[in-house]
């Protein structure tokens, strides 16, 4: 059984990678990962891997910045990825961002780009049903 | 097989009938790398693409799909997908783009281009 926090938390596990495509496939891994030892089903482990996916397309390809912060906070009904990277040069109304919205829309409960501070955020939660 | 590419997470070789055969992730990291291979197979006729070891596609490897599909409908012809899975047909329905290509289905014996589409035959999730 996985450990949680006193707010019934794993996590929140927090990493900072530089934009480069092939640590895509590694971030996935992790996220499966940390979905599977808070018992995510297979099916919610392949929406999670997507939305890491998705939120990694916007921040490597719209975002400028030397790094991209992302981190996964699962609850006993949730797993929230979000990434963040600076905020310059990142247009939340770019076009071809939409398609990475059009597939968070059939894999996540929610999602959404946000400015905090300096940063451009990005975030999709996965519901864990099957408990 | 020729191997026309070899990323780390995806690798595309030419089949013997000159298909286009997928193995792997097609992410942010591969998809630039089924566009290189796509584009050179689009000089030597309609593009088939063997879809049944692709074992993880994100928007990034749909947006290359699209790409060769309105580049082929440009010269009046279709992308075929064949052998297309539970993963390729969940995103191809997410994204309402199924009509964009000819699609066989994993357990479905009948060629590419035949019009029948993964839905219609339960491979989608």
């Amino acid at each position: 059984m996985a450990r949680v926090n006193e707010r019934g938390m794993i996590g929140p596990v927090e990493i900072r990678v530089p934009p480069d495509p092939s640590l895509s496939k590694v971030l996935r891994l992790a996220a499966s990962g940390v979905a599977s030892l808070a018992g995510y089903t297979v099916d919610e482990i392949d929406d999670i891997k997507i939305a890491v996916s998705e939120v990694l397309i916007a921040l490597i390809e719209h975002g400028r910045g030397e790094s991209i912060d992302v981190q996964f906070v699962v609850d006993s009904h949730t797993f929230t990825v979000r990434g963040r990277t600076p905020m310059e040069g990142f247009d939340v109304n770019d076009p071809d961002l939409q398609l990475c919205r059009t597939v968070l829309e059939g894999v996540c409960a929610d999602h959404g780009i946000d400015q905090v501070d300096s940063n451009a955020q990005i975030w999709a939660t996965v519901e864990h049903l099957s408990i | 097989m020729t191997e026309t590419g070899s990323p780390d997470s995806l690798t595309v070789e030419v089949g013997a009938h000159g298909e286009l055969v997928v193995t792997g992730d097609i992410d942010i990291a591969g998809g630039p790398i089924l566009d290189s291979a796509i584009t050179d197979r689009e000089e030597h006729g309609p593009v088939v693409i063997d879809v049944a070891a692709v074992s993880f596609i994100d928007s990034s490897g749909l947006r290359s799909l699209l790409g060769a599909a309105r580049r082929a409908r440009g010269r009046d012809e279709v992308v075929a997908l064949r052998n297309v899975g539970a993963e390729v047909a969940r995103l191809l329905e997410i994204t309402g783009t199924t009509e964009q290509f000819e699609i066989s289905a994993a357990s479905d014996p009948s060629p590419a281009g035949s019009g029948e589409s993964a839905d219609s035959d339960g491979a989608g999730e």
